[in-house]
């Protein structure tokens, strides 16, 4: 087992893109090397060691590293960027991007995530214990497909673009959503535990499951009877039949 | 006073009939001259290749373009052709560089310029829109630009063709060139943008235009009479009717034949196609689609008034760009794709649709045949210009992988062993066996532009032409292009010297200095009296339709960088 302790040596206005901040590029690194791996910071490139005290015990494959950040990084994007196994845990708030495109492995977050979250997820699994801001586990501006694979738990509220254009994979929320959750998506199974408005719009397949209260239920929906999930009955909509489209969304 | 001596290549240069020939070349002032001092920085290119610098006769690059980069965010970061696509940081001596298909500016110019091209025409510019064009040439470094202006759908030459008056249609034709700044006569689906103001096209030749009583076949021969009355450098430059249709050779074909009778009045061809692979379909229908190259490439074979360019089809993502409004929602429709449509008030449609091209679709295999099989079937090169119409057909930074299908019959199997038994059967590439060589090569990417633009100081190597120079890391006689595919395929991906104006812009693959380029407009002379007649038309039309007004239409000259005026003089 490899253990790399990150904390900031200060709080950054300028903001730091850590997309090599992962197990990948971590595992079997000494100390010396892992504080030479470059970042962006602003315009320009630097190395992790002059942002970062960096801390490492032992040396393992990338499986068995754990990426421990410590302290608020809330200036700090795309952490787990492209991971593809191994672990990482942020004690305080993290920046955007965070676990974008990341195609297994584990990030847990003890603290609040800004937008972006595991967008173009591909696998592995990001548990926020905290709120989510805008396009969790959705695609990049022009993408038509977000998120295809892997699980993203929210211990938290989200705010809107839930799952945008998502193809795949599981979305929990245990919070409420804001506006247009589902929105375009294309396969995937999105469960928000709260309340959620205009849900599911522009929907081709998939399935949403809204426990709490949904406001503005959008009009080109299809009442289809009732259907049980977990022991709980819902209203079966399908659609949006404006985009053609045979989506399941369960709501009480 | 600059001199610079080229030591040892082996020239290519068509126009002079050189076939790769061990020579010196010399360059004072970013002209070739015919020797230089001893004071001439020398450049030994050791026997490697030397080309004139390429010259894209067709391309999106500027104005149109932009719609592409707006509604395709996510091309930004595509990196399909590492080096020439994708994001890449700002250095001393180049801007940021993002995309692949619609890339930025910089990047446009900076990635031309590493394949040796040093002059390209943008394909369309609709006039009213022609300011955005120049905005966007004056920020693509390095090249040289022109661009040919849309006439094929608009009201005041429609009404003239009607009206019988040719006298004010060509004075409109040279004064629209004027207000555009442009270098020649674009017609994109003669009346069909019209016709999609209404939700309609026109579905041939003899269809006539709504409200217009006019035919698609009159306005082609009224701007082809037009066109060779100004005497303009370039001819018509057509996008035929039904583009993107099962069955369209036939339209095709009947285009040029028409154009048969149109007598050039200058040293060149009086019709050229564009985009043919997009217009050689036969077929009634995407079931039954099958390749038509060899009817169009037996005509063509067998005329000597026109050329034409390929618009051949690069596997993978593309964006479909042009002033063909219907073809667009057509593919919208098709491919459930986004679309960008725009209505040119009183000139023209324009549509804008991404879409991505399949080796596995047996239509899209098929399609990438058609070009090849127009190239390779069409015995003159002289008659061929190399495109892909960039980027409806795929991107230019895909140039150097085409080359190898035209160059090697080896890369063409490699590719089409993945086809499937329904595409093979639909098309006659198999059978075709023609590898062109370097000289053919140069012919179709230099020397053909330059003859039918009327440009003879470009792509070539005469003495007295531009210095435009492009050297590839390749020595003629030691490569076998139809086995070294791949050896090719690099070389001609990041030349060993590009020279703009005998400047040394890209050495060994990156950018070493990024000039401005020209932009070449035609200013065709008209008689003041058929001048003054036809302005009270147009002042008509901006009072009563157009939402600017005709002072601030015209392209100033405050927007060109190194502007060249070409002048003509019309006969009247």
């Amino acid at each position: 087992m490899q253990v790399v302790k990150l904390s900031l040596k200060k709080a950054n206005k300028i903001p730091i893109e850590a997309d090599n901040v992962n197990p990948d590029n971590f595992a079997g690194k000494t100390k010396e090397e892992i504080e030479a791996i470059l970042v962006w910071y602003g315009n320009g490139q630097c190395p992790l060691g002059d942002l970062f005290n960096v801390e490492v015990e032992g040396s393992d494959s990338v499986e068995n590293t754990k990426i421990v950040i410590e302290g608020d990084v809330s200036r700090v994007k795309r952490i787990g960027q492209d991971m593809s196994a191994g672990e990482i845990e942020i004690n305080g708030n993290v920046d955007m991007h965070c676990g974008s495109n990341m195609r297994g492995g584990k990030i847990t977050i003890n603290g609040d995530a800004d937008s972006w979250l595991g967008c173009e997820m591909k696998g592995g699994e990001i548990t926020l214990n905290g709120n989510a801001a805008y396009y969790v586990g959705s695609g990049y501006r022009g993408e038509s497909c977000g998120m295809r694979g892997g699980k993203i738990t929210v211990n938290g509220d989200v705010k809107d673009y839930l799952g945008e254009h998502m193809c795949g994979g599981e979305i929990l929320v245990k919070g409420n959503a804001g506006l247009l959750p589902a929105i375009s998506n294309n396969g995937g199974t999105i469960t928000i535990e709260g309340s959620a408005t205009m849900p599911a719009s522009e929907m081709k397949s998939g399935t949403v499951i809204i426990k709490g209260e949904t406001s503005d239920l959008l009009p080109s929906y299809k009442e289809d009877g009732t259907e049980e999930v977990d022991g709980i009955t819902y209203r079966k909509f399908v659609g949006d039949v404006n985009a053609g489209g045979k989506g399941v969304l369960l709501i009480k | 006073m600059s001199e610079i001596l080229i030591k040892n290549a082996s020239v290519c240069d068509p126009a002079q009939g050189i076939n790769c020939e061990a020579m010196d070349l010399c360059i004072r002032d970013g002209k070739i001259v015919e020797s230089v001092s001893e004071n001439a920085k020398v450049i030994d290119a050791g026997g490697r290749l030397a080309m004139a610098g390429g010259f894209d006769g067709h391309t999106h690059s500027a104005g149109k373009i932009n719609v592409g980069r707006f509604i395709n965010p996510n091309d930004a970061r595509k990196n399909l052709v590492p080096g020439l696509s994708g994001q890449v940081a700002r250095t001393e001596k180049t801007r940021a560089q993002v995309g692949y298909n619609t890339p930025n500016t910089y990047a446009i110019g900076y990635r031309y310029a590493k394949l040796g091209y040093t002059t390209i025409c943008e394909a369309a510019i609709p006039l009213l829109a022609a300011r955005h064009t120049h905005e966007e040439f004056k920020e693509i470094p390095i090249l040289d630009k022109m661009g040919l202006s849309l006439f094929g759908s608009n009201w005041q030459v429609m009404e003239y063709i009607r009206d019988k008056e040719p006298e004010k249609l060509a004075a409109y034709i040279a004064w629209g060139l004027k207000a555009s700044r442009g270098y020649g006569v674009k017609i994109v689906n003669p009346g069909g943008g019209e016709a999609w103001g209404w939700g309609k096209n026109v579905s041939g030749l003899y269809d006539p235009v709504p409200n217009f009583d006019v035919t698609p076949a009159e306005i082609l021969m009224g701007l082809a009479e037009a066109n060779e009355r100004l005497q303009l450098p370039h001819s018509v430059h057509v996008h035929c009717n039904n583009l993107g249709k099962p069955g369209n050779y036939a339209t095709t074909i009947e285009t040029m034949k028409m154009f048969e009778k149109v007598k050039p009045s200058r040293d060149r061809q009086s019709l050229h196609v564009t985009h043919v692979q997009f217009n050689a379909y036969a077929g009634t229908s995407w079931r039954d689609f099958e390749t038509g190259a060899p009817m169009v490439s037996d005509y063509v074979n067998g005329a000597d008034h026109l050329t034409f360019d390929l618009g051949q089809v690069i596997f993978g993502p593309a964006v479909t760009m042009t002033a063909d409004g219907p073809v667009e929602y057509a593919n919208s429709r098709m491919l459930h794709e986004k679309w960008s449509n725009q209505d040119v008030e009183l000139e023209d449609a324009s549509g804008v649709v991404p879409l991505f091209y399949s080796p596995k679709s047996f239509v899209n295999a098929v399609q990438w045949a058609i070009g090849l099989e127009l190239a390779l079937l069409v015995k003159d090169p002289w008659k061929v210009m190399f495109t892909t119409d960039s980027p409806n057909g795929g991107s230019f930074v895909n140039y150097p992988e085409a080359f190898t299908y035209l160059m090697s019959a080896k890369k063409r199997e490699q590719v089409i062993s993945g086809f499937s038994q329904m595409a093979l059967d639909r098309m006659v590439l198999p059978g075709i066996d023609r590898e062109l060589d370097f000289y053919e090569l140069a012919v179709m990417t230099r020397s053909t532009q330059s003859k039918i633009y009327s440009m003879p100081e470009k792509g070539n190597l005469k003495v007295g032409s531009d210095a435009d120079i492009a050297i590839y890391d390749l020595i003629p006689g030691q490569v076998d292009p139809s086995a070294e595919h791949e050896k090719v395929k690099k070389a001609f991906s990041g030349t060993a010297y590009t020279l703009k104006d005998g400047e040394i812009v890209v050495k060994d693959g990156e950018i070493e200095a990024t000039p401005k380029g020209r932009v070449y407009w035609v200013n065709a002379k008209v008689p003041e009296t058929v001048d003054t007649a036809m302005q009270k038309d147009i002042d008509f039309k901006f009072k009563k339709y157009y939402t600017v007004s005709k002072s601030n239409y015209m392209v100033e000259d405050a927007y060109l960088t190194k502007p060249v005026e070409i002048d003509t003089e019309g006969v009247f």
